[in-house]
């Protein structure tokens, strides 16, 4: 039963992948049907930009829907839920209207959320809690937004506004821009407006969290791309500044907190944060580009925006469904109870190691084509002539260089507690290989990796087309041949097939002349060193928090660990210890800072309110009086 | 890390000054050595230093030799922080009873072809040590040795003369 609706799901995400191909190869069609809902009723619209999401979706929920077969085949419970959260994603970025949209987001979030809370544990209810909130007040900021405009430019279909946007009045459009991005930022998981992804990824089941976490939040990132570029045709400088200071921020804040996370899943989810941050530096400079004039460059940003989107829907997915294999295997999320998985399930170790070299943005994977070519637009800012443009081009450039080197310690981290040395516990001893429908779902997905990486001259050009189109500029004739990438003519290029070839010759060539020089007979197999201790166990092993430590102590003044030591002893002699904890948490700055006094502050005007309805009916009496007479002194 | 920075810029130089005129014929020793080395082994040789139970008086000597004055990565010595990565075991100190298996175990994890060299007069035959009852004995006791340098500690130069020796030695 839950197997039939999983291969539904899978067949229509596989629909969806070739519809939205055809989409951004240039096909396009609309379908109205304005008689059945007010507000201009559902119309639905593919053209490249919502063909590539849709593409995206389609072909992340393929590999999900086959892995849940294997993760899920005996829960019933989300199944439903699961087919319609699809569904819905898929119908997001087809939306030609403003209903048609919001209905489509709406259900989305509310499937999404349903997914979340179907555990029912505690912390799940809560995780789904606060997304619930999240995500619906970052509603109420798109309703506004679209409402204004709607009514600014007086039509509620997309395509109009570009036409009416220069009418308006001047701060117009910057009002319905911060709006329109404020609730796709939440989406999206900027920061400060991330609170409910690291909460609510690791809550959701796996195939969820792969969706969730692969293209669900980049829905949020297509809507500030239609917003930023398209809907109303760019804007000031400040648009783009503000979106590569947002992303800088997002990406350097969210690999430091994944660094000294060791639950697995939200580990995970704080890297969506980080890569939605690089995303957003992409698109961002792209939309400094087209606003400096400068088209072929704010094409190359784009697109390399949208290549990492592509990228991270593939590594993230697969990580998470790599996550959730490791989670069924061995019952825990918490790292520092894994261990020695490699031996017992390859496969997933294989694939997860895949996923962490490609977020880790290691040549020839596909994370290292897109950071590449992030540094290769911004790199170019020195031709837009103005010095404080360009010194936010310098943040985005140091911010990305920090967050490669940060996330590449983080997946050491990642990969090595988890998968090496001796099982930490004894359920991580006796974990088993993932079943077969798992390992297709995270095969699929780290060939796409592998693909992704190796054929940038093949997608490069295909997305300059999409960027070309939302922008409303001429697409940049040539890219380089089929074996190297070209960046703006001679400033760069690139031939991640060489790489490749470089490297395999590399690791070949030694080997087989060890190989042949007879090296190899003359082995001599010790066991591992251990400093020549006699017995050799799981504690004496490098730990999570050993790793993350120096991480804490450089960056302390953003991470403000506390150190709780407690020490019980013998009530005789305090030289005899009976148990010593030791716990050296960090603190949120922006749950400290900024969600807690805003909380504070509406609870203190929520208690100062509720004076107004003490259940007194002599009051409630006087009030209808004063409405009254204020109603008849106003009329 | 703003703490680090503070304490980095506000401390002046600590060092003091060489010995003056033992620098020429370290020089001349280091470049013998140097040569030896290249010659033999390509280009470095890398040392895995092992304490089986020495007072540490040899350890302070060693860690001279890493020091700005001997600096002894000049030379192509590296000190490495396993036996898997070395191609010397630097021995001091008289073996242990506790230490003895340890020796023993991190002989075996070291790589062929491999050099051990006993430092100190306690490495040579257990020194001051010999016949008490928590000790083995001197190094080549438990494991097969190649060279000795004698001293009660020897000096950092010392130590480099039988280095030089040593390598000399070595098929």
């Amino acid at each position: 039963m839950a197997i039939l609706a999983y291969a539904v799901a899978a067949t229509g995400g596989l629909a969806a992948a070739l519809l939205g191909l055809a989409g951004v190869l240039g096909t396009a069609f609309t379908v109205r049907a304005p008689w059945l809902l007010p507000l201009g009723g559902l119309e639905v619209t593919l053209d490249p930009l919502g063909g590539f999401f849709l593409a995206l979706i389609g072909a992340a929920a393929v590999p999900a829907s086959i892995y849940a077969m294997g993760y899920a085949a005996g829960e019933r419970r989300g199944v439903l839920a699961y087919n319609v959260f699809v569904a819905s994603m898929c119908a997001v970025p087809l939306a030609a209207n403003v209903l048609t949209f919001l209905l489509a987001w709406e259900l989305m979030s509310l499937a999404s959320y349903v997914l979340v809370v179907q555990s029912g544990e505690r912390e799940a209810v809560r995780a789904a809690w606060v997304y619930a909130l999240m995500t619906h007040a970052g509603l109420a900021c798109l309703l506004a937004g679209m409402l204004l405009l709607g009514s600014w430019t007086g039509s509620f279909r997309f395509t109009d506004w570009y036409a009416a946007a220069s009418p308006l009045p001047s701060w117009g459009p910057g009002l319905a821009f911060v709006l329109l991005a404020l609730g796709f930022g939440v989406k999206a998981g900027v920061i400060p407006l991330h609170v409910w992804l690291p909460l609510a990824h690791p809550a959701a089941p796996s195939h969820v969290s792969a969706l969730m976490s692969g293209v669900m939040i980049k829905l949020g990132v297509y809507g500030l791309m239609r917003v930023g570029l398209d809907w109303l045709g760019g804007g000031p400088a400040w648009w783009g500044v503000a979106v590569m200071l947002a992303g800088t921020v997002s990406a350097v804040v969210g690999v430091l907190y994944a660094l000294v996370e060791h639950d697995l899943k939200r580990l995970l989810a704080f890297h969506s944060i980080e890569n939605v941050g690089i995303i957003l530096i992409g698109l961002g400079a792209g939309m400094l580009f087209y606003e400096a004039g400068l088209p072929a460059l704010a094409l190359l940003g784009f697109a390399a925006a949208l290549y990492h989107t592509m990228n991270h829907a593939a590594f993230k997915a697969l990580l998470f469904l790599g996550a959730g294999a490791v989670l069924h295997a061995a019952g825990t999320r918490d790292m520092e109870r894994m261990g020695g998985l490699i031996k017992r399930m390859p496969w997933t170790a294989a694939c997860f190691m895949v996923g962490s070299a490609a977020i880790a943005a290691l040549p020839p994977l596909n994370g290292f084509v897109s950071e590449w070519l992030t540094f290769q637009a911004l790199l170019q800012n020195l031709k837009i002539d103005r010095p404080e443009v360009n010194l936010v081009f310098a943040l985005g450039i140091a911010g990305l260089a920090l967050t490669g080197g940060l996330a590449m310690a983080c997946f050491v981290k990642a990969f090595g507690i988890t998968f090496l040395a001796l099982p930490r516990s004894e359920a991580a001893a006796r974990a088993h290989e993932a079943g077969r429908a798992m390992r297709v779902g995270m095969g699929l997905l780290a060939l796409a990796c592998v693909v992704l990486g190796l054929a940038p001259t093949l997608v490069v050009p295909a997305l300059a087309k999409i960027g070309a189109d939302v922008m409303h500029v001429p697409a940049p004739a040539d890219v380089g041949g089929w074996l190297t990438l070209n960046v703006s003519g001679e400033f760069a290029s690139l031939s991640t097939l060489a790489v490749a070839a470089a490297l395999v010759t590399a690791l070949a060539v030694p080997a087989a002349t060890l190989a042949l020089a007879g090296i190899g007979r003359r082995r001599r197999l010790y066991e591992t060193w251990g400093c020549g201790r006699l017995l050799q166990t799981s504690r004496m092993e490098y730990t999570a928090t050993a790793f993350a430590n120096p991480f804490k102590r450089v960056f302390d003044f953003f991470y403000r660990p506390v150190t709780q030591l407690d020490i019980e002893v013998h009530p005789e002699s305090r030289l005899f210890v009976r148990r010593i904890e030791y716990a050296n948490p960090t603190s949120s700055i922006f749950e400290d800072w900024l969600y807690r006094p805003a909380l504070d502050a509406l609870h203190r005007w929520a208690r100062r309110a509720r004076g107004l309805q003490s259940g007194s009916a002599n009051l409630y009496l006087t009030y209808i009086l004063a409405a009254l007479l204020a109603l008849l002194v106003l009329a | 890390m703003f703490h680090q920075l503070r304490v980095a810029l506000r401390t002046g130089i600590v060092t003091e000054p060489p010995p003056a005129g033992e620098a020429l014929s370290l020089e001349a020793l280091g470049a013998r050595l140097h040569e030896e080395i290249h010659r033999r082994f390509g280009r470095s040789l890398h040392i895995r230093q092992v304490d089986a139970g020495s007072c540490n008086g040899c350890e302070l000597e060693i860690g001279g030799l890493t020091g700005p004055h001997y600096d002894l990565e000049r030379f192509g010595l590296h000190f490495v922080a396993s036996p898997r990565h070395a191609d010397c075991l630097l021995v001091t100190g008289p073996v242990t009873l506790n230490m003895a298996e340890a020796l023993r175990r991190t002989y075996a994890a070291t790589p062929d072809p491999k050099i051990v060299i006993a430092v100190g007069d306690c490495g040579r035959d257990a020194g001051i040590f010999r016949g008490s009852y928590a000790v083995v004995g001197g190094v080549a006791d438990v494991v097969p040795v190649h060279a000795v340098i004698p001293g009660c500690p020897p000096s950092p130069r010392a130590l480099l003369a039988g280095l030089l020796d040593a390598i000399g030695r070595a098929r």
